[in-house]
């Protein structure tokens, strides 16, 4: 055999390509064939140290949706493996299916009324007063980092109570972004259980909301506050 | 027909993902890479649905939409380097006896893999570590089985040469 031969021989061989000959167990037996062996041997044990392990693949379940009634109109929920990621004003699943596909999001959308059982329950709950807090995990990987401290800061807003854009925007060390923060609010994921609708404009205004203004005042008179503010 | 194509798509897509993307993140030396390259070559795959009725392979589509995006990637990607430390090679095992010179063997071989060029690494990621046969692999390759081998063994000769350069 000639060199490049054995050599292709030596490495189908090693990876198991097929049948090994005759002559290649005899040029094994050589110095220079040891020799080669010994090298692919170690070329192939590092290539294995190094690529074998790769880090798992974070699993992509579905994302599930289903919609319900309220006094607020018709919802929307979706949620992913890690929790809420839509609540919407009459959206539908075409909305969130056009959005996943802008975002690049390669996930199947199913409906299930189960897989958004809970989250549904806590806003009947919540829309026949019943509830003042959501236990609920939103999963907010979609929003950006802005957009998660305003969130973040609106979530801390207790039923009841209102804030301004501008104290959010003092809150989360930006005073000057109250426009931002107002933009990053219109654009909640999951307005009701993160209260967005609990943060007014300043010197008494309403300000501005993703289902409305009128649903706004729905909202924060369901939480007793209306009656107290002057508009 | 586009429907149901496109729910087998799903189904497909479901079940190979994690494959895929560890075929990705060896073939790209990064698992955040691997991930957006994957969503694209899955996003082309939904439009492309009603094809796959005509493949008889739902594996071997995948993988041949995966590696065209990943060429793609690799060829626009201007980073000089792969962020191959994701791959942990802080981690490479070190036992006491030559364990130093092992782990100085696997960079030298992570560095090798990243010069090689793109469908020989694809080629070479295949053979080894995706379990693929040469029909398999000259398919995602889109060329014959006997490219495919050629490619695999070149970048095997290469990681050998590679080797043997290192000072001892």
């Amino acid at each position: 055999m000639i060199g490049k031969k054995k050599e292709e021989e030596l490495i189908g061989a090693l990876l198991g390509d097929g049948e090994r000959s005759a002559e290649l167990d005899a040029w094994l037996e050589t110095p220079a064939g040891r020799q080669a062996h010994a090298a692919y041997g170690r070329a192939l044990a590092a290539l294995d140290l190094a690529l074998g392990d790769v880090p798992a693949a974070e699993p992509r379940g579905a994302v599930y949706y289903t919609t319900m009634q309220s006094p607020v109109g018709p919802l929307f929920l979706a949620a992913t493996e890690r929790g809420l990621v839509r609540v919407a004003f009459g959206g539908s699943a075409d909305a969130l299916r056009a959005e996943l596909a802008r975002r690049r999001v390669a996930r199947p959308l199913v409906r299930s009324d189960d897989a958004l059982a809970e989250p549904a329950r806590q806003l009947e709950e919540y829309f026949a007063g019943r509830r003042r807090v959501f236990d609920l995990e939103p999963d907010l990987r979609f929003a950006t980092p802005f957009q998660r401290l305003v969130l973040g800061a609106a979530s801390s807003i207790p039923a009841g109570a209102v804030s301004t854009y501008g104290d959010i925007a003092r809150s989360i060390g930006q005073p000057g972004a109250s426009r931002a923060v107002g933009q990053a609010l219109g654009h909640n994921p999951v307005p009701i259980v993160i209260p967005c609708h609990r943060v007014l404009a300043g010197g008494g205004g309403m300000g501005g909301y993703t289902g409305g203004l009128e649903i706004k005042k729905r909202l924060l008179a369901i939480e007793g506050v209306v009656g107290n503010l002057s508009f | 027909m586009v429907k149901g194509a496109e729910m087998d798509f799903s189904a497909l897509a479901e079940r190979h993902r994690p494959e895929i993307v560890a075929y990705l993140t060896r073939l790209l030396g990064s698992a955040e890479d691997a991930e957006d390259v994957c969503q694209d070559a899955l996003l082309r795959g939904f439009r492309a649905a009603e094809r796959l009725s005509a493949e008889s392979n739902g594996r071997a589509w995948l993988y041949k939409i995966a590696t065209n995006s990943a060429l793609t990637f690799l060829r626009r990607r201007t980073r000089a380097r792969a962020r191959w430390s994701m791959l942990g090679l802080d981690d490479v095992p070190a036992p006491a006896a030559g364990g130093t010179e092992r782990a100085a063997e696997v960079e030298i071989v992570v560095r090798a893999v990243e010069r090689l060029p793109p469908r020989q690494r694809a080629a070479l990621v295949q053979r080894r570590f995706q379990e693929m046969g040469y029909e398999e692999i000259g398919a995602a390759l889109g060329c014959t089985p006997e490219t495919a081998r050629a490619h695999v063994y070149q970048a095997i000769k290469k990681l050998r040469t590679e080797l043997e350069r290192k000072p001892r």
